[in-house]
């Protein structure tokens, strides 16, 4: 099966359960290429889950959902080591993360010390344990769903725990039309359950080698580095995009052109993404936002700053 | 009729009003004004909206570079014309007015051009104002303002509804807004015009009847004049006196660029008498005569008769303002050599007198240069003196019964051994026995002088300088009374001095062959009247600030507009006098062939051949203009390049501003895609070659294969195939 024809029947699998959302599955599916963890911000109820949940089925890879409450332990995420008496020694335990994608639901309800167990695991994928060291299995890939709505009971992620999501995505309700569709399906069943898997953890082992071959010309590297400077001197933000953020940029550029069939980066792919992989790795200027920023705001900015930088020719 | 084109129409007509207040003043030559009127013509037609016009003049396309280098080229042209052709200022900056004009007819589009043509229309009306008599430049001006109002009140109109409802054409203005009229009515016209109308006759009314600011209505001293004594035929001894408390302003004197003068005291000459009879002193010859008129007649040259050349010294400007008097005199420091100011002429006497013909009935302003005597090195040491023949008949006459005065003259002088001593032991006499006071009328008196010399001892300045130049005459040394004026007072903050009444003085000339006249004063000074206070100071602030009221707005007049022209021009010959001189180096070989050029386009007789050649190179130039995209297109794709990629981003680049040109603008930060959809929404017939070369322009760019050569050539076809696309965005 070639590339391309893989990467579309993966979209169009998810397309079934997810109606009328082509871009956020084609980003979903950009950060699953470019070996990055995925963010879904929205509201309760529009979806957020069950794409997480249509992504992991539609591959043939081991899925893992982790429900993240306010008494959830970090033991829980990682895996514990017990005492196992008929060998007479201990025993590793593998937590909810040994899985190949794992969702975890509501991850700002939990507490700050659960939340960064995650973070090895996101960064280098692999889990320390008692001085024992679990590679993970690949490929490896956590979505992650929170609710900018609600603040009760939650703990916002810390700026070093955003930073390792590749991406922020925001589903947003579908329009009538699609709501109608959405409706009027008659199985009883949870929809993503009903998906088959059509590709296998080695074909997206293979396309996540593809994207390492797409070739970014100079000019385009240059035009990606401009941006991430202006990010961080521009007067709105406090805080502008970390050298992992260009990072990132740079690798999902990459997939993005995989996505869109080609080997070679454009200045549309750096230009389309930024405000998808930069907004949530900047700080608004207190006297610009609120306190507390919201995620339109920060991607407004983000968009008016890629708005001054030229286009190289 | 719509607004915007009534604007442009007006537009235009305020340009050929402008232009024809031009061509009145024959400042604009045959060659350029028959242009000019043809562009004036076609603008006219292009704003009626003839279609033929229109959609030749929406064909031919220039772009604004090539106006940005014919400006310049116009401007070259310009300094060629002031240095070499026309050689003045005033007809090479018509010239370039006059090419302004008709390159701004020609691009009339934006509202700032609009503005720029009101612009150079004024300045065209300004200047044809400056250079006409011409009654036909009245109704010029009239239809000029007439249409400057009304181009004026559109413009503004125009600006407002484009306001009020952007992009909607006036005539489907948005419900809201229907009370506003779409367009022109009779009415309005008739009623807009008649007010500019209205208020221009309105103007000319107020012009004729109000009186002029510089006739001073609300001067209340000035119209009548001040009583003066002591500058008549007849001067009666002790009459000054009178006015010696007298605080008035009789004139303001400054003296321009001389710092080294000294500013504590300044002699102003009036009248000098040569007869006294013993009770007052007149003049033997009253005989008159006019100064020689020089620099049309505004300058008075005065030959003085008995003044001996070599005499001269250092000469002091003066420049005085003079308070109307009761006297026809003008006062000068001696000896005025010159004499300048708005006069018909100027009258002097045999002894220096300067008079006009009558009384100034107003304030005067006049010029004078003079030049001091100084007493030469030889003449005082020598122990006798030839005088002429027509100095001791006129200057040594005494009163009989003079005895007494001679005995006195005699006795003070007898120690001195040279006429110049003699001088200053009677000068010193009068300055060291006497004392100065203004009390006792002496006017009354049968014999004033030896009243003063033996009796009372006491006197002013008028007993002084008699005394002087009576026993000055009984010893046989020619000498003459003075009258005029001692100015002390200096204003240090306008610089000049404060002349009034009491400044009113009287001193003795004395006469040497070789020096001539010399000054001698034998008034003890008097300081008792200037105090130096701080009111005194503020005083002096204020009376300086009337005086550059007087001068810069009440008397501002054509005159000092011309002056200023002078000065200019003067100027800029000097400065091009100058520039030719340092550049003579370099110019001299281009004037060389310049002047070649012009002998050759005198004596050029175009034959077949030269027509032919002078045709085609112009052709060729012209082909060469039009065809400059092409052929730049042409050499990025069949010129071999080793740089592919660059080849195509060349090509991006010429059809981004190939595209721009008609109207469809790419930001620097919007990527070849968002440009791509950005003209299929505006201008859908160039959308498919766009995308095409976008789609090369990325795979050659971005892409690690390059282009083939065959590929370049499909992008360039369609950079030409947009080229030559109808202008039709939208």
């Amino acid at each position: 099966m070639n590339s391309s024809h893989s990467i579309r029947s993966i979209q169009d699998n998810i397309a079934l359960v997810i109606k009328g959302k082509t871009h956020v599955i084609e980003m979903a599916v950009v950060c699953l290429l470019a070996r990055g963890h995925l963010l879904l911000e929205d509201v309760p109820g529009v979806g957020k889950t069950t794409l997480a949940h249509s992504l992991a089925r539609s591959l043939s890879c081991s899925f893992k959902r982790i429900q993240f409450t306010s008494d959830l332990l970090p033991s829980d995420i990682v895996g514990v080591s017990m005492f196992n008496r008929q060998k007479q020694g201990f025993e590793f335990i593998p937590g909810a993360i040994f899985a190949n994608v794992v969702l975890a639901d509501e991850i700002n309800r939990t507490t700050p010390k659960t939340q960064s167990s995650l973070l090895e695991a996101m960064g280098e994928a692999q889990i320390s344990v008692d001085n024992q060291t679990h590679p993970l299995e690949q490929p490896f890939m956590v979505i992650a769903t929170q609710n900018p709505a609600e603040y009760h009971g939650t703990f916002p992620l810390p700026e070093s725990q955003l930073d390792r999501f590749l991406m922020r995505l925001c589903i947003g309700y579908p329009t009538l039309k699609e709501e109608r569709k959405v409706l009027s399906r008659a199985y009883s069943l949870h929809p993503a359950e009903m998906l088959g898997p059509v590709l296998s953890a080695q074909e997206v082992l293979a396309l996540q080698a593809r994207v390492d071959q797409v070739h970014m010309e100079e000019s385009l590297t240059d035009y990606l580095l401009a941006i991430v400077q202006a990010t961080r001197q521009s007067e709105l933000l406090s805080l502008g995009v970390s050298t992992r953020g260009a990072l990132g940029l740079s690798k999902a550029a990459k997939a993005l052109a995989v996505v869109r069939g080609r080997d070679y980066c454009l200045p549309d792919d750096i230009k389309e993404l930024a405000p998808i992989v930069l907004s949530h790795r900047v700080m608004l200027n207190r006297t610009h936002g609120m306190r507390t920023q919201s995620f339109e705001q920060a991607e407004r900015m983000v968009i008016d700053i890629v708005e001054t930088v030229p286009v190289p020719v | 009729m719509l607004f915007d084109r009534a604007f442009t129409i007006s537009s235009v007509l305020l340009a050929a009003t402008a232009f024809s207040g031009l061509v009145l003043v024959q400042s604009v030559p045959l060659w350029l004004a028959f242009p000019t009127v043809i562009i004036l013509i076609i603008s006219l037609l292009r704003a009626e909206g003839k279609g033929i016009i229109r959609r030749a003049m929406a064909r031919v396309t220039v772009s604004a570079t090539l106006w940005n280098v014919l400006l310049i080229c116009a401007f070259l042209i310009l300094l060629i014309d002031l240095t070499l052709v026309s050689q003045d200022l005033l007809p090479a900056g018509i010239h370039f007015l006059v090419v302004l004009l008709d390159i701004k007819l020609l691009t009339l589009q934006q509202r700032h051009d609009y503005r720029h043509l009101y612009a150079i229309s004024l300045m065209a009306i300004l200047a044809s104002a400056a250079l006409t008599t011409d009654a036909w430049f009245i109704p010029i001006f009239l239809l000029y303002l007439l249409a400057a109002v009304w181009t004026l009140l559109l413009y503004h109109l125009t600006h407002e509804t484009n306001d009020i409802s952007p992009g909607v054409t006036p005539s489907s203005t948005a419900a809201g807004h229907a009370a506003f009229p779409s367009g022109i009515t009779h009415r309005f016209f008739w009623w807009t015009n008649g007010t500019a109308l209205m208020t221009i006759a309105l103007t000319l009314t107020i012009f004729f009847l109000i009186p002029r600011i510089g006739a001073g209505m609300f001067q209340k001293t000035s119209g009548e004049t001040l009583r003066t004594t002591g500058f008549s035929d007849r001067v009666d001894l002790g009459t000054i006196g009178s006015v010696k408390q007298d605080p008035q302003i009789v004139m303001r004197v400054e003296l321009p660029d001389q710092p080294a003068v000294e500013k504590d005291r300044l002699y102003l000459r009036g009248l000098a008498y040569d007869q006294y009879n013993g009770r007052s002193w007149n003049h033997s010859e009253t005989r008159r005569r006019s100064l020689n008129s020089v620099d049309e007649g505004r300058v008075f040259l005065v030959r003085p008769t008995d003044l001996p050349p070599g005499s001269r010294s250092i000469p002091i400007r003066q420049d005085i303002l003079l308070e109307p008097l009761d006297t026809a005199v003008l006062f000068a420091a001696p000896f005025a050599e010159r004499v300048s100011g708005e006069f018909l002429t100027v009258l002097t006497d045999t002894i220096g007198g300067l008079y006009l013909s009558s009384p100034p009935s107003s304030r005067i302003r006049y010029s004078v240069t003079s030049h001091v005597t100084r007493l030469a090195q030889d003449e005082r040491t020598a122990s006798t003196l030839v005088y002429p023949d027509f100095i001791r008949s006129h200057y040594l006459q005494v009163p009989e019964e003079s005895q007494l005065v001679a005995d006195l003259a005699h006795r003070v002088t007898q120690e001195a051994t040279t006429p110049f001593g003699r001088v200053l032991a009677v000068h010193q006499h009068l300055l060291g026995n006497y004392r100065y006071s203004l009390e006792g009328d002496t006017a009354t008196l049968s014999h004033p002088l030896e009243e003063f010399l033996f009796t009372r001892k006491t006197g002013y300045c008028e007993h002084y300088a008699t005394a002087m130049v009576v026993m000055l005459r009984t010893i046989g040394i020619p000498a003459r009374l003075v009258t005029g004026f001692l100015a002390t007072e200096w204003n240090e903050y306008g610089g000049y001095f404060t002349v009034r009444q009491r400044d009113a003085h009287a001193w003795v000339e004395v006469y040497f062959p070789s020096s001539g006249w010399i000054i001698m004063d034998p008034t003890p000074t008097t300081d008792t009247l200037v105090a130096t206070n701080r009111w005194e100071s503020v005083r002096h602030l204020g009376e300086s600030f009337r005086l550059q009221w007087d001068r810069l707005f009440v008397r501002y007049s054509a005159n000092d507009q011309l002056a200023v022209v002078h000065g200019v021009r003067e100027s800029s010959g000097a400065l091009r006098e100058q520039a030719s001189h340092w550049g003579s180096l370099i110019s001299a070989p281009i004037e060389k062939g310049f002047s070649g050029l012009v002998h050759v386009a005198h004596t050029f007789r175009p034959g077949t051949l030269e027509l032919i050649t002078g045709v085609v190179v112009v052709g060729l130039a012209l082909l060469l203009l039009i065809l400059r995209d092409r052929i730049g297109l042409w050499a990025t794709t069949h010129l071999p390049t080793s740089h592919p990629q660059l080849a195509i981003a060349h090509l991006y680049t010429h059809m981004v501003r190939t595209v721009e040109k008609h109207g469809v603008h790419k930001s620097p930060s919007a990527t070849a895609n968002e440009f791509a959809s950005l003209v299929e929404r505006e201008w859908k017939a160039a959308s498919p070659m766009v995308a095409d070369v976008i789609a090369l322009y990325h795979q050659g760019r971005y892409s690690r294969t390059p282009l083939t050569a065959s590929e370049l050539s499909r992008a360039a076809e369609q950079v030409g195939r947009l080229q030559s696309l109808p202008h039709t965005p939208r």
